[in-house]
């Protein structure tokens, strides 16, 4: 999905409800995230456009929560419990995913298999 | 365990060990399996901005499902079917409790000695029940179907009780179905089986006296449980002991009778099994059984009664007269090693199987016997059993062979692989399906792997096979994956553990070996997602994470020099100016984000992009690919070093530490362009601190693999500069203080290491000499130097003085410390001229460590063949060597405490967290 000024914005997404897993003290979600308006989206691995300062899910525990969930590597997260992820810090997504109270985070995240699935299906339900 | 298996079974041993504490430690597991839903778990909401128009479709929200089921493994409650027991014998707590309370009541009957087994013979019950249930009322059946149960074994084990109730049922047709004795008789040997000093039974129906002891057939548990022990591989022949409750029961119910009982039990198996193939009907078995009657072995047809009723009593804890005066019928007789080798040649299936599985049996644990199999041409006759179509034949000639092929008899080896034992292995592994088939076969290779001359034998016939039917789909890994399909983790089971082994061994037989692993074709992928499962699943202690990472490290060695196209990436800058490179390749540390930690699975999925990633390491030349990286291009992909350094944080398994290091080492050695990249990749991915924790670990060959690591890395100038900073009091500290040892008393190989590492960190570096010197390591330097036994450590320690007196800006500050120029010289005449310029050793900084050791420093052949193995093949065959340790040496590793300082780039630090686990 790239997002253009000035131009409407088409973005498939999905919505992911993971549920945190207790581990000891701590919440766990099992993804990790990486971007943010802060860090340099040129090292963006996931993104097409090298100047997407969005927050991507870099990494999944294999069987853990977000696996589960069907999040996957290089999902963008748009939104966290309906929270804007487009433009913010990289710590402020950390913090948004890993409020301690909230043992359910729901996320709008887009892919390009998404987008993908979509073209191809203009019309048709479109199916994964 | 047995001592004399150490040596060349280490892989096994080391696996048994792994295995033999499961018993006792996973007294509860709890296994949480995490479902989806029936339903497709993915939702796809389309929100369409369109000209102002949304359309929104949404379906449901994926909902996970959680199932927690606790399987709890030592609780045996008996009879949980409702069925009352046989006399009364209560519920069992434990198996330990069962064996205890039964082994009381019994008393010092020998007889009924196996009890503790008996837990486990529930547990065939219980599986042939399942598949043979229908014909309950044929009691040959069934034998051969509790016979046949024990593939299952392992999955009944927590129900054992179940069967029990299944025993009682037996009862009332044991005397009617028992009648074949008149038939089959062994000859007796009077000489064979006189010496088993048992009571003789007088008995009605027995028409010859002999003095022997019966008894022992009657154990049918124990059979049951060795052989299912057996059945699960030669690496479990220690778990065996360490089965308090299985063994401790066994041993005490021999000591009254033979010893040598236990190995003979099996037989009152065979009959059984013989007497009843699935279609046979007694009376043709008769018939058919007759004219091998009189010669080889007639026997056992009575037995499997016997043994069924002795199971019946034990478990019963009761005997009835008629079943007593059956068992103690002295004409039965076990068949002896030729004959049993003969039988495998019986045109009747089951009595192959049967032999084989005797064999099995005997081959336990027995070098003579193995030994004898072998001379009476056994091997080849179970060799030739593995392409019988029959499952049952080839899975107990597969169990032989495994036996046979265990132990430190290396012509056992040699004579399977003479009658091409080996593609024979890999024609079945190829076309059997049965899981414990593929266990026997692949723990059968692991043995056979142990062995040098075998170890490309099994490259050339088994390396794709191998690699095909074990390694790629156990590890998770998929040639093309589809974007939507999950990602698999690999699954530990026995089979992968068993083709790690093997390959960890093959892996170790030199550069044509590596060759010939690193190009096949999927393996180091495979071996790479399994890795990366494993620390995904933080599941990294393992004995197949283990050979694993050794595998990696065997095959990351000499990359630089033997990858095909290696020449294009020779750094010739380097070459040319090995110590002095540092300058130029100063990094610009901008990791950031994404900086070259690509997410795990990236190595298969995308590969390297090349615009993207140069930006961060734009003053390495990185050889440009318009493909992804695959195959063994991956060993050495800057990727790997996050790999490496997770296991070097979480793993507590000392041989995956040393192997990770060593890991490490390989690739940072040589004058490559890749390895500049790898010793820059440890240092952003914050590996150095890692690596100095290390130091302080217990262990010597971790220490070493450190050491040299550490080495090899601080051939990167930067790196030179904060390991001199940062490492020299945890280097130091591991050095003997004069004669006396610290408490780790490192072996000399290591101590060696470290001061060549400390001699590597001072060349060029006057800093560094002068932490050295700070690090009140001159006291132990020249203590070393004047009074060490070793030569090796004179010598290396002679060379860091020698360079650190070098510098001459530091003499002043040494002299007031009260050392003077005398402390500094060699204390042999033959000190190395190139001493002179401070930079002893200089050339061979340039070359992969391990080599120096084994050229620079080691005079003796058996040294550097230790050398050679140490550097390389260390760990392959070190946990031959001490496969004992490995697993005691598991304590748990302390890491709480970080090096007070962190040895972190300055320039590596970041404000952000490069990705942050949530």
């Amino acid at each position: 999905m790239s997002f253009m000024p000035g131009q409407p914005l088409t973005a498939v997404v999905q919505r992911i409800q993971i549920e945190k897993l207790r581990h000891g003290e701590n919440l766990i979600l099992g993804f990790s995230i990486g971007g943010g308006i802060d860090q340099d989206p040129g090292q963006n691995p996931f993104s097409d456009d090298k100047t997407d300062k969005g927050i991507y899910v870099t990494r999944i525990t294999p069987r853990g929560p977000a696996d589960v969930a069907g999040l996957r590597m290089g999902d963008k997260i748009m939104q966290v419990n309906g929270w804007d992820m487009t433009m913010v810090t990289h710590d402020r997504a950390r913090k948004r995913l890993t409020k301690k109270n909230e043992d359910v985070v729901r996320l709008l995240v887009t892919r390009r298999s998404l987008e993908e699935a979509v073209k191809q299906s203009m019309g048709s339900y479109p199916r994964q | 365990m047995p001592a004399e298996v150490k040596q060349e079974q280490s892989p096994s041993n080391a696996t048994s060990l792994a295995m033999m504490q499961e018993p006792q430690e996973v007294v509860e597991e709890t296994v949480t399996i995490e479902e989806d839903p029936g339903t497709p778990s993915s939702h796809v909401s389309v929100v369409t901005s369109d000209d102002g128009t949304t359309r929104r479709t949404e379906t449901k929200v994926t909902k996970m499902v959680k199932t927690v089921t606790t399987r709890t493994v030592r609780q045996v409650p008996l009879g949980p079917d409702g069925l009352p027991l046989p006399e009364g014998s209560s519920p069992l707590g434990s198996y330990t409790d069962s064996i205890d309370r039964r082994y009381m009541k019994n008393g010092g009957d020998r007889f009924i000695t196996p009890h503790a087994t008996s837990t486990l013979t529930r547990s065939y019950n219980n599986s042939y029940n399942d598949s043979y249930g229908e014909t309950p009322e044929s009691q040959y059946v069934r034998h051969y179907g509790l016979h046949d149960g024990y593939a299952d074994l392992t999955d009944n084990y927590g129900s054992l009780s179940r069967g029990v109730n299944l025993r009682p049922p037996r009862y009332p047709y044991l005397p009617n179905s028992y009648r074949p004795e008149n038939s089959y008789t062994l000859p007796v040997r009077k000489d064979d089986y006189g010496h088993v000093a048992q009571p003789q039974v007088p008995m009605g129906s027995s028409t010859v006296d002999v003095n022997r002891s019966q008894p022992e057939r009657f154990q049918a548990e124990p059979y049951g449980l060795e052989d299912d022990r057996r059945s699960l591989g030669p690496e479990e022949e220690e778990p065996y002991e360490l089965e308090p409750d299985y063994s401790t029961a066994n041993r005490r119910t021999l000591q009254g009778a033979n010893r040598g009982r236990t190995h003979r039990e099996p037989l009152r198996d065979m009959p059984r099994v013989r007497g009843y193939p699935e279609e046979a009907i007694e009376a043709e078995l008769i018939d058919e059984r007759h004219p091998y009657i009189h010669g080889i072995y007639s026997a056992p047809l009575a037995q499997p009664e016997r043994g069924s009723m002795a199971s019946l009593d034990r478990t019963g804890g009761r005997r009835s007269p008629s079943i007593d005066s059956i068992r103690k019928d002295p004409r039965w007789r076990d068949p002896d090693l030729p004959e049993v080798i003969a039988m495998l040649g019986h045109p009747i299936d089951p009595v192959k199987s049967n032999a084989a599985a005797y064999l099995q049996h005997l081959c336990y644990e027995n070098d003579k016997i193995k030994k004898d199999v072998r001379q009476l041409k056994g091997i080849p006759v179970l060799v030739g059993l593995l392409d019988h179509p029959k499952s049952e034949v080839h899975r107990k000639a597969c169990g032989a062979l495994r036996n046979i092929s265990y132990g430190k008899d290396n012509d056992n080896k040699v004579a399977i692989k003479i009658c091409d034992g080996i593609p024979a292995l890999v024609r079945l592994l190829r076309k059997t399906n049965d899981m414990e088939v593929r266990e026997l076969i692949t723990g059968t290779l692991w043995n056979l792997s142990s062995y040098e001359p075998l170890k490309m034998v099994i490259i050339n016939h088994g390396l794709q096979t191998l690699t095909n039917e074990v390694v790629i789909p156990h590890s998770g890994w998929e040639h093309e994956p589809n974007e939507d399909s999950k990602p698999r983790d690999a699954e530990w089971t026995t089979v992968f553990k068993n083709t790690s082994g093997c390959l960890r061994n093959v892996s170790s037989d030199g550069a044509e070996a590596r060759r010939r692993l690193r190009e096949c074709e999927g393996l180091v992928d495979a071996l790479l997602h399994a890795l990366q499962s494993a620390v995904g699943k933080k599941d990294m202690d393992n004995k197949s994470v283990e050979n694993c990472v050794c595998i990696m490290r065997n095959l990351s060695y000499h990359v630089h020099k033997e990858v095909p196209g290696a020449e294009r990436f020779q750094d010739p800058s380097a070459l040319q100016a090995p110590g002095s490179a540092g300058p130029q390749r100063k990094k610009k540390d901008d990791a950031g984000c994404f900086g070259g930690k690509k997410a795990k699975e990236d190595w298969f999925n995308q590969g390297r992009k090349n615009g993207e990633n140069d930006k961060n390491y734009d003053t390495l030349d990185l050889p440009k690919r318009s493909e992804p990286s695959k195959g063994f291009e991956l060993l050495y992909q800057p990727e790997v070093v996050r790999l490496y350094l997770s296991l070097l944080t979480e793993s507590q398994n000392y041989n995956t530490l040393e192997a990770a290091a060593g890991a490490l080492q390989n690739l940072s050695a040589g004058q490559w362009t890749w390895s500049n990249y790898i010793r820059a990749t440890v240092r952003k991915e914050k590996g150095l601190p890692i690596l100095v924790e290390l130091l302080r670990s217990d262990s010597d060959k971790v220490v070493r693999a450190v050491s040299i690591a550490l080495r090899n890395l601080s051939i990167d100038r930067r790196n030179k500069d904060l390991i001199g900073s940062y490492a020299m009091r945890d280097l130091v500290s591991n050095l003997p203080s004069g004669q006396q040892r610290p408490a780790k008393n490192l072996e000399e190989d290591t101590v060696v290491a470290i001061l060549n590492t400390i001699h590597e960190i001072v060349t060029d570096s006057s800093e560094n000499a002068r932490s050295l010197a700070q690090a009140q390591a001159i006291e132990k330097l020249v203590a070393i130097n004047k009074t060490s036994q070793s030569a090796r450590e004179t010598k290396a320690a002679s060379h860091v003085l020698q360079t650190v007196w070098s510098y001459k800006e530091l003499r002043n500050a040494l002299t007031k410390d009260g050392w003077n120029k005398s402390h500094f010289q060699a204390t042999m005449t033959t000190t190395p001229k190139a001493t002179k310029n401070g930079k002893p050793g200089y050339d061979d900084t340039t070359l992969p460590l391990m080599e120096k050791s084994q050229d620079g420093y080691s005079t003796i052949d058996q040294r550097e063949k230790d050398c050679k193995y140490k550097a390389v093949d260390g760990s392959v065959d070190q946990t031959e060597r001490e496969p004992l340790k490995n697993d005691t040496n598991r304590k748990h590793y302390i890491r709480s405490n970080r090096p007070a300082v962190s040895l972190v780039d300055a320039c590596d630090v970041k404000p952000q967290p490069v990705d942050s686990w949530v």
